[in-house]
């Protein structure tokens, strides 16, 4: 029995693929800015997920970023925005605990928003 | 008139070539399988010292002192496995809220490690005051 000739393979399975991973890769990106400084979110048994509508940035340092801003100048910010959920605060894991209460004390008073903590996944 | 132009004889490629579509198909697909993130963050509700003050204080005072290695329950100083048990008793009827304080030197991870071993022996409402 003669071996079946092929005119070679065809691609277009591949292309079905191809399509269907980059539709995959589409849909469960999330762009997001990236951060303004390398920040590292301490570990925690926490199962409630982000939804990272504003975000406030605290450095291990203690520098604060938020949108654009940076330092002093994110307080403006806070205090102005109404209604976008809860705030999310995305500090680093070395940062000490002691500016982080201090950090509370003051969005509390600067904005009646929610406060979350971000955590890494544990 | 009928005539018109003379565009030559008519060209039908038989198929259009496919490569440069995967060309680019291709490059989508990477930067997208590189540009993504997987593994949502998760947050822990967290409260602040000021404000709040939705109901008054219940029960007998409840500090823990977190210390970068030793923790404090209104100032004598407890073992983290204990933590839970000698908290209890200080606890009203209907839950209350319980107050954390780091000490200068315990880093964020050592607030979020004491909150996470609060929030697992069932004290959800944490406080964090400077």
């Amino acid at each position: 029995m003669p071996p079946r000739r092929r005119r070679g393979e065809s691609i277009i399975p591949m292309i079905n693929v191809v399509f269907l991973l980059l539709i995959f890769f589409l849909l469960t990106a999330q762009i997001a800015p990236a951060p303004p400084f390398d920040v590292t979110p301490p570990d925690s048994r926490s199962d409630i997920p982000a939804q990272a509508r504003g975000v406030l940035y605290v450095s291990a340092g203690g520098e604060l970023a938020y949108d654009a801003a940076r330092g002093e100048a994110v307080w403006p910010l806070i205090a102005a925005r109404t209604d976008e959920g809860p705030l999310e605060i995305r500090a680093d894991e070395a940062v000490e605990g002691v500016r982080i209460a201090r950090l509370l004390k003051r969005l509390r008073t600067a904005s009646d928003a929610d406060l979350r903590l971000v955590v890494g996944g544990g | 008139m009928t005539g018109g132009f003379d565009f030559g004889p008519r060209r039908h490629p038989r198929r259009m070539s496919l490569t440069p579509m995967i060309d680019v198909v291709f490059l989508l697909l990477i930067f997208f399988m590189l540009s993504s993130r997987f593994g949502m963050d998760t947050v822990l509700p967290i409260a602040g010292g000021a404000g709040g003050g939705e109901s008054a204080w219940q029960g007998a005072p409840r500090l823990v002192r977190i210390g970068a290695d030793d923790l404090a329950l209104n100032g004598v100083a407890v073992a983290a496995a204990d933590l839970a048990a000698a908290l209890a008793p200080l606890m009203p009827q209907d839950g209350g809220a319980v107050i954390l304080r780091p000490a200068p030197g315990a880093d964020l991870q050592r607030v979020v490690s004491v909150m996470d071993l609060l929030r697992d022996a069932g004290f959800d409402d944490l406080i964090l005051v400077e």
